[in-house]
C-alpha cells in the first residue's frame, strides 16, 4: 500500500488559501525582519574617531562592491560620488582615474568626471579631463560641446576658438560649423564667420549649406557677396538631383533678388527652375 | 379632475383643500374689490397723471414692467375697456353671478397672458445682457469649457455657410493655414536611445549659452593683448591658459549646480497607489513587476482578466 502520494479523497479541501495571501504574508514577513532584526541601529557619528570608522567601514564595502560587480559602472560612480561627499579629492580621483582604466570608451564616465573637477573649482585639473576625453573619443560631440561651454563661461575666448579648431579639424556634423559660426557671430566676427561658411560648404557641399551660407551673406554680407554666394551654387545646385533642396534654393534666390528689386533676374531664375526642374507646387 | 375645482383664487378660503366656493365666497371677494378698487382710485387720483387702471391686483403687477417694451401695453389698454363697464356693473353684482365667473375667467386669461409676457421678457432681458457685455475671460476658466465654446462657434460658422462638420478646415486663413503646415512638418520629440542625437545636442548647447553675457570690451581688450588671439588648433601655445576670475568660476560652479537641479525635475514620480493588489513580496519583486508591466501589459491584459475570472470568455 502507498503511504505518500496516494489521496484517496480528492475533493477541494474545506480551507482554501489564495495567492494574495501569500504574497502579504510573505511581505509582512519581509517587512519584520527589516524593521526589527536584521537592520543595524542608526549610529551617530560624534568625533574625528567616529568618522574614521565610518569611512573606513564605507570604504571596505565599497571596495568589497566593485571587485564583486566591476563590470557595472554605477557602483563605481556611486563610489567616486561618496568620497566626493567626504571631500576627498584626492581619493575620488583615483577612484575615477580606476573606473577609465575599466572602460574608457564610456563617455558619461568622462562627463561625470569632468564635472566633478569643474563643481570643485579645479579648472586646470578639469581642463585635463576634457582634453583627454576629446583626444579619446572625438566622435562623441556631447564632449566637445561641454569643454567648449566651459570655456565659454570662463570666457577664456581664445581657448574656445582653439577647441573649436580642433574639432573642425574632425569635419564634424553641420550642428557643430553652425554652432562655431554662432558663436564667431556673437563677437562680430564677420569675415572670421565668412570663411569658416567657406570651409562649411567644402565640408558639406549640400544644397542646405549652401542656402544657409547665403541667408548668412543677406544677414550680414552686401548683395554683391550674396549674389557671388548664389551663383557659385547654382552649378552645385543643377548637378545635384535633390528637387526639394533645389526648389527651395530658387525660392530663396529669387526671393533675394525681388527685394534688391531686379524683378526681371527673378524672372529669369524661375524660368531657369522651372526649365531644369519639375518642381511640386512652386508657389510664387 | 381635482384641478378644474370651484376655487377662486382670490378666495380667503383658498388654501383649504376641500373648500369650494360657492355664491357666499363670490359676493364677499366681489366686495373686497370693490373696496381696493376704490381706495386705489383715490390714490391715482392723487398722483399726478395715472392712466386708468381699474384692477387693484394688476396693478401691482406693471410697477417692475413699466421700462420694457410694449408687451404688456396692449394688454393695459384691451384693460381700461372691459374694465370700465366693470365699476357700473358691480354695483348690480348681487344677481349676477354668471357674468361674475364669466369675467372671472376673462381675468384670469388677462393675469396668465401677462405672466406669460412677463417671463418671455426675463428671457428676453437675459439674451441681450449677454450679447451687450463682452465675452468672458477664457483664462481662469477650464480648458474643456473654452474647447466646447470653440466647437459650438465653428459650428454656427458652418451652419451658416453650410457646411458639415468634416470640412472645419474651409473656414481657416491662409495664415493660419500655413502655421498649421509648419506644425505637422515639425519632427516628433525623440525619446529612446534616440535622446541625444545631433539635433537635441546642438539645441541643449544653445539654450546654455543663452545665458553667456557677451562682453564685447573685454574681448577687445583681450585681443589688444595676445599677439596670437587667431591662434589655431596646433598653436604652440597649447598648454597657456589665461587667468580666470573667481566670479567667472563662481557663475560656472553655479550653473553646473542649476543644470543638476533641473536634471531632477526631468521625471516626475508617480503617486503610490494603495489600493493596487500586492502581487510582489519585495521592493525588487515590485520595482520588478512594474517594469514588466509597462513591456507585456497590454498583451497580458486579456489572460490576466481571464484567469481573475475564472474562465476564458469564448471568441
Amino acid at each position: 500500500m502507498r503511504i505518500c502520494g496516494g489521496a484517496k479523497n480528492k475533493n477541494y479541501g474545506p480551507i482554501q488559501i489564495t495567492a494574495e495571501q501569500i504574497v502579504g504574508e510573505a511581505r509582512e514577513l519581509e517587512e519584520s525582519v527589516i524593521h526589527r532584526h536584521h537592520r543595524p541601529p542608526k549610529q551617530k557619528i560624534n568625533d574625528g574617531t567616529e568618522l574614521g570608522e565610518y569611512r573606513l567601514r564605507k570604504r571596505k564595502e565599497f571596495e568589497d562592491l566593485i571587485r564583486r560587480v566591476g563590470w557595472n559602472v554605477k557602483v563605481w560612480v556611486k563610489y567616486a560620488e561618496w568620497e566626493e561627499s567626504q571631500k576627498d579629492f584626492d581619493r575620488a580621483r583615483s577612484v575615477w582615474e580606476r573606473v577609465l582604466e575599466v572602460d574608457y570608451k564610456n563617455h558619461r564616465l568622462w562627463l561625470k568626471y569632468a564635472e566633478f573637477e569643474m563643481k570643485n573649482r579645479f579648472i586646470n585639473h578639469a581642463r585635463n579631463v576634457w582634453h583627454r576625453a576629446i583626444t579619446l573619443l572625438p566622435r562623441v560631440d556631447q564632449l566637445w560641446y561641454k569643454y567648449i561651454h566651459m570655456e565659454n563661461m570662463l570666457g577664456n575666448v581664445v581657448g574656445v576658438r582653439r577647441i573649436f579648431e580642433m574639432w573642425m579639424e574632425w569635419m564634424p556634423e553641420r550642428h557643430a560649423w553652425l554652432s562655431y559660426i554662432k558663436f564667431e557671430l556673437k563677437y562680430k566676427e564677420i569675415q572670421h564667420a565668412r570663411d569658416l561658411f567657406e570651409r562649411f560648404v567644402l565640408c558639406h557641399p549640400t544644397v542646405a549649406s549652401w542656402i544657409r551660407y547665403a541667408k548668412f551673406e543677406i544677414n550680414n554680407g552686401d548683395a554683391c557677396s550674396t549674389r557671388n554666394v548664389f551663383e557659385r551654387a547654382l552649378d552645385k545646385v543643377v548637378a545635384a538631383e535633390d528637387d526639394e533642396e533645389a526648389h527651395k534654393f530658387f525660392v530663396a534666390f529669387a526671393d533675394f533678388e525681388a527685394s534688391c528689386n531686379e524683378t526681371h533676374r527673378a524672372e529669369c531664375i524661375y524660368q531657369f527652375a522651372l526649365h531644369h526642374h519639375v518642381p511640386k507646387g512652386i508657389n510664387c | 379632475m381635482s384641478e378644474e375645482r370651484d376655487v377662486h383664487p382670490d378666495c380667503r378660503n383658498a388654501s383649504n383643500p376641500y373648500h369650494e366656493c360657492t355664491d357666499y365666497c363670490f359676493r364677499v371677494i366681489a366686495e373686497a374689490k370693490l373696496r381696493m378698487q376704490l381706495h386705489h382710485q383715490s390714490e391715482v387720483a392723487q398722483a399726478s397723471g395715472g392712466s386708468r387702471r381699474e384692477e387693484a391686483i394688476p396693478n401691482e403687477l406693471y410697477p417692475d414692467e413699466g421700462t420694457h417694451d410694449d408687451g404688456p401695453r396692449p394688454e393695459e389698454n384691451s384693460d381700461s375697456e372691459p374694465d370700465q363697464p366693470e365699476p357700473a356693473q358691480e354695483n348690480m353684482e348681487d344677481g349676477s353671478f354668471p357674468k361674475l365667473s364669466s369675467r372671472q375667467k376673462k381675468w384670469m386669461e388677462l393675469r396668465a397672458k401677462m405672466q406669460e409676457a412677463k417671463k418671455r421678457n426675463q428671457i428676453e432681458i437675459a439674451n441681450e445682457k449677454k450679447r451687450m457685455e463682452p465675452p468672458t475671460e477664457s483664462r481662469g476658466v477650464s480648458k474643456q469649457k473654452w474647447l466646447e465654446d470653440r466647437k459650438k462657434k465653428i459650428g454656427k460658422l458652418l451652419d451658416a455657410n453650410g457646411l458639415d462638420m468634416t470640412k472645419a478646415y474651409m473656414l481657416d486663413t491662409q495664415e493660419a493655414a500655413e502655421e498649421k503646415y509648419k506644425k505637422w512638418d515639425k519632427d516628433p520629440a525623440p525619446f529612446g536611445w534616440d535622446v541625444f542625437n545631433q539635433r537635441t545636442l546642438y539645441n541643449a548647447y544653445k539654450k546654455r549659452t543663452k545665458n553667456i553675457e557677451v562682453d564685447v570690451e573685454e574681448y577687445n581688450r583681450m585681443k589688444e593683448a595676445d599677439p596670437e588671439f587667431y591662434r589655431d588648433a596646433s598653436s604652440l601655445q597649447y598648454g597657456k591658459a589665461p587667468k580666470i576670475s573667481e566670479d567667472k568660476i563662481d557663475k560656472m560652479v553655479q550653473e553646473l549646480k542649476d543644470r543638476d537641479a533641473k536634471r531632477g525635475s526631468f521625471s516626475r514620480r508617480r503617486k503610490f497607489n494603495d489600493e493596487k493588489d500586492v502581487d510582489s513580496i519585495n521592493d525588487r519583486n515590485e520595482h520588478f513587476n512594474k517594469k514588466i508591466e509597462r513591456a507585456f501589459g497590454k498583451y497580458t491584459l486579456e489572460i490576466k482578466n481571464n484567469l481573475e475570472r475564472g474562465t476564458a470568455l469564448p471568441d
